[in-house]
Order: C-alpha cells, then sequence, then structure tokens
C-alpha cells in the first residue's frame, strides 16, 4: 500500500492486488450484515455497533429515533459501500477519490473497523500482532492495515482543510 | 494529541461553552477503542462546524473522561445530530440534559 495523499483536488492511494482482494470480501460481509433479514443478526454486536441506539436508558426514545432514522442510516451505508466498491481497481493500482467519494471511503472503512474491532474485542490497549499465524492474527493484520489506510485519509483530508484557511 | 494541537481551554470550560441551560436535550459522543482521534477531530469539525482546537478538546475529553456534549438545542435537533454522528460511526446518543 502507498497510503492516501492529496495530489491537487483528489485524494490518491496505491493498492496491491492482495489487499484489493482483502477489502472486497471486507465489503461482502459488511454488505451481508447490513442486508440480512433482522431476525438473522437480532443481537449482533456488530450490527448494534453500525446501528448503533439514540438514547441509552429510554426504550421508547429510542425505539422512536430508530424508526425514524435507521432507514436513511442503512441506505447511507450502502451508497458509501458501493462508492469504495466501484473505486476499487480490481487487480490493484491506483485510488483516485473527489472529495464526496473520499467522505464516502472515511465512513465505510471506519466502519469496516468497527467490525473488524468489535468481533476482535479490541481494546484500547490492543496492540499490533507479533505472530501473524493462526485466523486471529491474521484478522489483527488486517484491522491495523484497515486503521493505517484510514488514518492517512484522515489526515490527506485534514491537511486540506487546513491548507485551505 | 500534544504539540500544536493542544487544546488552549479546558474540557469543562468548553462544555459550558456549548451548552445551554435554555436548552434542555444534548448529544453525548461516547468513548469508543476503535475510533481514531484524528477521525473524532475530522468528523465533529465536519458535522458541527468546530475550528481544530475546539473539536479537539472535546475529541480529548471523550478519550479521557469517556464522553463530551458535542451539541445541545430541541430535541429533534439533538436527533438529528445523533443520526449525523451515527452515520460517521460515532457512539453517540441523545438526552434530556441533566
Amino acid at each position: 500500500m502507498k497510503p492516501f495523499r492529496r495530489r491537487g483536488g483528489e485524494l490518491v492511494a496505491r493498492l496491491e492486488p492482495a489487499e484489493v482482494h482483502v477489502v472486497a470480501l471486507l465489503l461482502d460481509q459488511l454488505e451481508q450484515l447490513l442486508t440480512a433479514e433482522a431476525e438473522d443478526v437480532a443481537g449482533d454486536p456488530v450490527v448494534a455497533r453500525l446501528l448503533p441506539a439514540g438514547h441509552r436508558s429510554d426504550p421508547e426514545i429510542a425505539a422512536d429515533y430508530r424508526e425514524m432514522t435507521e432507514s436513511a442510516l442503512r441506505s447511507g451505508k450502502a451508497d458509501d459501500l458501493a462508492t469504495v466498491r466501484a473505486g476499487l481497481p480490481p487487480d490493484g493500482g491506483t485510488v483516485r477519490l473527489d472529495p464526496d467519494q473520499a467522505a464516502a471511503w472515511l465512513r465505510t472503512t471506519n466502519d469496516l473497523r468497527l467490525a473488524l474491532g468489535t468481533r476482535l474485542d479490541i481494546r484500547e490497549d490492543t496492540e499490533p500482532p507479533e505472530d501473524l499465524a493462526g485466523e486471529e492474527g491474521h484478522q489483527l493484520a488486517v484491522y491495523y492495515w484497515l486503521t493505517g489506510l484510514q488514518g492517512s485519509l484522515v489526515d490527506a483530508l485534514a491537511a486540506g482543510r487546513a491548507g485551505r484557511r | 494529541m500534544a504539540g500544536p494541537l493542544a487544546p488552549t481551554r479546558t474540557p469543562e470550560e468548553t462544555v459550558e461553552e456549548h451548552g445551554d441551560l435554555d436548552r434542555p436535550w444534548v448529544t453525548i459522543v461516547w468513548n469508543d477503542p476503535v475510533n481514531l482521534m484524528t477521525y473524532v477531530t475530522y468528523v465533529l469539525q465536519e458535522l458541527f462546524g468546530y475550528d481544530e482546537p475546539t473539536a479537539t478538546t472535546l475529541m480529548l475529553q471523550v478519550h479521557e473522561e469517556g464522553r463530551a456534549i458535542v451539541s445541545s438545542g430541541p430535541r429533534e435537533k439533538m436527533e438529528h445530530d445523533t443520526s449525523r454522528l451515527h452515520a460517521y460511526g460515532l457512539w453517540a446518543s441523545y438526552q434530556r440534559d441533566s
């Protein structure tokens, strides 16, 4: 990976073919979770994290909130996911984003990190893995790779905003 | 988050500045172990128009105290603010100010 940086009005990064493959797989899994029947994902901690309660102690207000906002939240996530998928170079290569596409990448890479981080029970003091053997080591490595990718996008966007002042 | 972005005011002062006792609902962002500190700061600037020092102060309050009030106003506005934060994956909720 060559992390995101600003080039003119665009955000540009380079992804290896294997990295594109991993992101595409994660997008498929995220999409499955977000389009699953409610009863199939009831109690799933990842779904609960991606579509959180609006009120912490009043179930009635939380239900009102969900009724009013959840379908828009879901369709926004679906649109973002489609934008990221469309911007992936199939065989690896350059990712080139305008500001709207960059916002979609920012939100979707965050959702992927939230999903993986919830599954892996990431804590504030979790460290990157030293040993990549095993499924969990591999998933942790993917999580930290996504952190690097999203972090570079945040930094490039923040630097661009500071530059406009 | 030390260095040039270090906040110039204490979190308590900032909350009072953005809170309003006449308007009883607030939107709260809660700490979570996944969202990057730089990301939280960026999103607070993007959604609420805070300048960087203010957004950084609120982010640090979330990180260190577990939560921060990021907006206050009528209930409908707080619902809207919460849903905008949820669209960015921040862990947010709204409630009547206590």
